[in-house]
């Protein structure tokens, strides 16, 4: 499943895409008391006077969002976790799930050196809780996207400060 | 009556045909000026660019420029030098033939037009060195 | 202050949980145990972390423990990968009932303890310890290269007091330590140090070299080398990350650029096997520097020097316009439709006669794009300038890969090396050797030249009949090898170029049938470039024998740079089109030139020496008029008329899924298992060869491999430091001499 999710981005979305769709939290609407107190048949009974039917399709925004076609048809989504800097030890950062754009062609300023770009999305960092709600997000906008890395689970590993002073294992430290 | 029926306008443009030189050189001359206006020379600078006032028009239209022929087309207000440039825009009425008082300095620079859009147009460059070396197959390891 | 802590780690030590193992050569400690006896999971005790609840495994410390709610515990001298120093009192945090605050990087947790990581007691502790620390450190971080990025900024704001008591600064001042020159790639600013001792630790356990380490004690503390001499391994980089403060900065990258203004890109290392991964850091389409990214599988958090520092490599030397060879014989740069029609013209002519050669950087799209154009152009010989064995060899996975898994040879305790010296051919395969050394008690033989690989470990000799006596059982390594758990026998890629190396490979193989164990493949091939993996695996040849052999009329080069073909060896017209990113010896021997992209400006997969693939992304555009590689040979296919059947990566990417679906499953690993028909092609001919011998025997023949590092002005640097310590030894010893 997930070999297909990275290798055929824009395919048609499996059921359980759209499961993970409405699973989301950002997709839930605020409650409406109304709604919320209501009896099971009032409920029913409501939505036949309403007159509308709720029909989950695949929503794409690309064609009302506005987004240039050549930002939705060419661009590719890299979906991961940001790695963490090697030159220091905080991870407070690294939780969240992030979405980043291929990166496109910079070019010099003839006078001044400066690098320019013909890219709008070259800034856009938006984080997320989740990997289904990056990819949730990325299909709404018909965005082509592959998920780079898992959290894996961390390594337990057992620290001694003993052994720095054991008698009879490598572990012993020389130089202090 | 004459007024009314606009017979003084004919009567001008007869005279401006006239003073211009023949149809044929009135009709070169609003090909190249846009305009028909008969006025009295005021001057001619060294670049051949001739200056003519007739208080007949509006302020604003009342002086005007004929540019030296050889530029044709080409003229450009850039090429109007410093010393008449005062006189064109009314910062003064004294053109500089009959000014005296300005001074006229052996190192005064030739006046220059504007260069914008020709070969000699100010280009400018990177001071910046390059961020990528090419590698040059001349070159001996 | 420090006794507590060694007091309650050595009653650690005795306490039931931590048996003993009896035969055993040593005394092992827990972490080994839970490595090798799974079935007897310890208990987990409980402990509470600000009143949350953990479980954990007992000996965990107090930090660890505090991090599994993901509660940080401010740290200098505790690094995960490190051995526990206790010396910074940062991690001071309070533990009821207990009379003191407790250093939580080097205490192991008590059942029922209850840490307070947010008392007064704990906050006021680390204001103390921040104020002494901020006491002796300069106030220059406007002028400090870690500013940003620096872990005594970052604490000192979320930790520290709001103002200082500090005013004795006209009195005795603060303290100055002089600046050390300890090489071309670390920059010293010896004041700001504040003797977390990272840098010491590192060198001492990761790199193996004891050249750093402190003298004085107290105030006049001081970290160095003891005499005056660089710090020359090849792992030296990475103490700069170590270093919390600005006290040991990247020296190529210093007054460069600042981290907030950095764009920076996840991506792979190709400048050795072993697929580092590796975070670029670019800011005006340029990169600045380069930073390893943890994958626990690969690199851990290291980078090796050549892969961190040989990224000016990538400005320098650069193929920024195609380039045809004119008649009198000098390369000229053209526009691509010129240099396009020029190769489909010679191509033409070639009627089938066409062969490729691939080199060290080729990524896995413009192999398969290559192979695909030539078998479209009749051609069939395609090869890579790395030789292998001759024959079928490379017609099973496993024959080519490192199968122990670079992170399974952490767990190995017996290793033979066979003609490879991995602390420069591949640096952070060595660091999981020398971390099995240290941790597990790993013996390792070499059968090769004398090398020091910064553990110890015993030199067999440097005959290759050698081989034959330990995969018989009568030499004595035999012996260990196979008493062994998880015994390893690592091959040197070159030496399997060797006229007998079929006989060495079928001999090993043959032999490490015998040493198998479940879940456990002994036979590994170190490879030495990173396209080799890649290139065999969609089914290219090894070695240049049979393009010379082929004598085609036209000869691709894709990033062959290592010189081993030359045009003597090649017909007289035969045309050869290079493509690659540095003007090398493959530009130079070229008639067209076509410019490709490095391997920071494309997105491109990259294999790595245990099969794991991985890709680069693009971090800068390619200089000049330069273009990806696989598009390159896409254009030449359009030109010749026989259109390549991918326009798009993606497309490209499900071609190559066709030839191989692991290799679109980036990240992971497609075990190879140990076929049993390998050794069927056995020992025709006998081991017979010279002695065994390695190329990089030491750390001078490291810095420049490929066309990246020999580009590379630092890497030339490194080199004369090398041969600077050198003569300098020499000198001082002449002098003892007299």
């Amino acid at each position: 499943m997930s070999i297909l999710r990275q290798v055929m981005c824009r395919t048609a979305p499996s059921s359980m895409q759209i499961c993970v769709r409405y699973a989301s939290n950002q997709d839930v609407a605020p409650l409406d008391l109304n709604t919320a107190l209501a009896r099971p048949e009032e409920v029913e009974q409501r939505n036949k006077l309403s007159g509308k039917i709720t029909v989950p399709v695949d929503v794409n925004l690309s064609p009302i969002s506005g987004v240039p076609e050549e930002h939705v048809r060419d661009r590719r989504v890299r979906i991961h976790i940001p790695p963490k800097n090697a030159m220091q030890s905080g991870t407070d950062n690294l939780s969240k799930w992030q979405i980043e754009f291929d990166n496109r062609e910079r070019w010099e300023n003839p006078l001044m050196g400066w690098a320019s770009t013909g890219d709008p999305l070259s800034n856009m960092n938006v984080q997320f809780g989740s990997k289904d709600e990056a990819i949730t997000y990325c299909e709404r906008n018909g965005w082509r996207w592959f998920v780079d890395g898992d959290d894996k689970p961390k390594k337990e590993r057992v620290k001694n400060y003993g052994v720095n002073f054991s008698w009879n294992k490598r572990t012993r430290v020389s130089t202090k | 009556m004459a007024k009314f029926l606009g017979i003084n306008r004919l009567a001008k443009l007869f005279q401006i045909i006239r003073e211009s030189g023949g149809l044929k050189q009135t009709y070169l001359k609003l090909y190249r000026n846009d305009d028909l206006k008969i006025g009295t020379l005021v001057g001619i600078d060294k670049y051949g660019n001739k200056y003519f006032e007739n208080p007949y028009y509006f302020y604003g239209r009342n002086r005007w420029i004929e540019f030296a022929p050889h530029v044709n087309m080409d003229y450009d207000g850039s090429q109007i030098p410093a010393d008449w440039y005062g006189w064109m825009h009314y910062k003064t009425d004294l053109p500089p033939i009959r000014d005296g008082s300005r001074p006229k300095y052996k190192w005064l620079a030739d006046h220059s037009e504007n260069l914008s859009g020709t070969k000699e147009a100010y280009m400018p460059y990177s001071t910046t060195p390059p961020k990528v070396e090419a590698w040059d197959p001349k070159a001996k390891k | 202050m420090i006794r507590a802590p060694l007091v309650k780690a050595l009653g650690a030590l005795s306490s039931p949980t931590h048996q003993i193992q009896i035969g055993s050569r040593a005394v092992r400690t827990t972490a080994v145990i839970a490595q090798q006896a799974p079935a007897k999971a310890p208990e987990k005790i409980e402990v509470f972390v600000d009143d949350i609840p953990v479980q954990v495994l007992p000996g965990t410390t107090v930090l660890q423990a505090a991090a599994q709610i993901g509660v940080e515990i401010p740290r200098f001298c505790y690094h995960e990968r490190l051995a526990v120093a206790g010396n910074c009192r940062m991690c001071l945090v309070e533990v009821e009932k207990s009379p003191k605050p407790v250093a939580a990087c080097a205490m192991p947790v008590m059942k029922g303890w209850r840490i307070k990581t947010n008392s007064d007691l704990t906050r006021k502790a680390r204001e103390g310890v921040m104020e002494f620390l901020l006491m002796n450190h300069p106030l220059d971080c406007p002028i400090c290269d870690q500013g940003g990025e620096c872990d005594l900024q970052d604490q000192a704001m979320a930790f520290g007091s709001d103002r200082s008591r500090f005013t004795d600064i006209n009195y005795t001042g603060k303290r100055a330590v002089e600046d050390k020159d300890i090489g071309p790639l670390v920059k010293t600013i010896m004041t700001r140090c504040i003797h977390c001792t990272r840098c010491v630790r590192f060198a001492s356990e990761i790199a193996g070299v004891d050249d750093l380490g402190t003298t004085g004690r107290g105030n006049d503390m001081q970290i160095g080398t003891y005499v005056e001499k660089l710090f020359l391994t090849e792992l030296s980089g990475n103490v700069i990350d170590l270093c919390p403060v600005g006290a040991l900065t990247n020296k190529p990258y210093s007054f460069v650029a600042r981290p907030w203004e950095i764009r920076k890109v996840s991506s792979i290392d190709v400048l050795d096997a072993v697929g580092s991964n590796i975070v670029v850091s670019t800011r005006t389409n340029e990169v600045l520097r380069i930073l390893p990214r943890e994958n626990e599988d690969v690199n851990e958090e290291w980078l090796a020097d050549k892969s961190r520092f040989a990224c000016d490599g990538l400005k320098r030397q650069r193929l920024v316009a195609p380039m045809v060879r004119m008649p009198n014989g000098e390369l000229q740069a053209v526009e691509w439709e010129g240099a396009l029609i020029a190769v489909a013209k010679a191509l033409k002519k070639a009627n089938g006669q066409v062969a490729g050669v691939s080199g060290q950087l080729a990524d896995v799209e413009s192999l398969v794009a290559l192979k695909d154009l030539v078998n479209r152009l009749e051609g069939e010989t395609l090869v890579t300038e790395q030789g292998f064995i001759k024959g079928a060899g490379s017609d099973v996975r496993a024959n080519y890969l490192l199968n122990s898994t670079i992170a399974g040879l952490e767990e190995a305790d017996a290793v033979l090396l066979v003609g490879t010296n991995p602390r420069y051919e591949a640096p952070l395969v060595n660091t999981r050797l020398r971390k099995a050394y240290v941790h597990n008690e790993l013996q390792i033989a070499s059968i090769g030249p004398k090398i020091d690989l910064s553990y110890q470990h015993e030199n067999l000799g440097a005959d290759a009949s050698l081989i034959k006596d330990v995969c018989s059982g009568t030499h004595a390594f035999s012996k260990v090898l196979e008493g062994a758990k998880k015994p390893a026998i690592i091959i040197g890629a070159d030496l399997l170029e060797r006229p007998d190396g079929a006989a060495i490979h079928a001999t090993i193989l043959d032999y490490c049938q015998k040493l198998k164990k479940k879940d456990w493949n002994p036979f590994n091939v170190l490879q030495n470039n990173a396209a080799q993996v890649g290139a065999l695996d969609v089914g290219y040849q090894a070695g240049v024998e049979a393009v010379i052999k082929a004598q085609p009329k036209v000869l691709f080069l894709l990033n062959a740079d290592a010189g081993k073909l030359t045009r003597e060896q090649l017909p007289k017209d035969c045309f050869i089109v290079y493509i690659g990113s540095h003007g090398d010896n493959g530009a130079s021997i070229a008639d067209a030139v076509l410019p490709g992209a490095a391997y920071t400006e494309k997105q491109a997969i990259y294999v790595n020496t245990e099969g794991r693939p991985q890709q680069t992304l693009t971090a800068v555009s390619p200089p000049g008029m330069a273009r990806e590689d696989w598009k390159i040979l896409r254009a030449i296919s359009e030109v010749v008329s026989t259109p390549l059947p991918y326009d798009t990566l993606d497309e490209l990417r499900s071609r190559l899924e066709d030839l191989g679906p692991h290799l679109t499953r980036l990240g992971e690993l497609e075990p190879a298992s140990l076929s049993e028909a390998g050794s069927q092609a056995t020992i025709s001919k006998s081991i017979n060869g010279g002695p065994i011998d390695v190329k990089q025997k030491e750390l001078r023949d490291y810095f420049m491999t490929d066309a990246v590092s020999r580009a590379s002005p630092t890497m030339a640097k490194c080199i004369s430091a090398v041969n600077k310590q050198q003569r300098q030894n020499e000198q001082a010893k002449q002098s003892v001499a007299i």
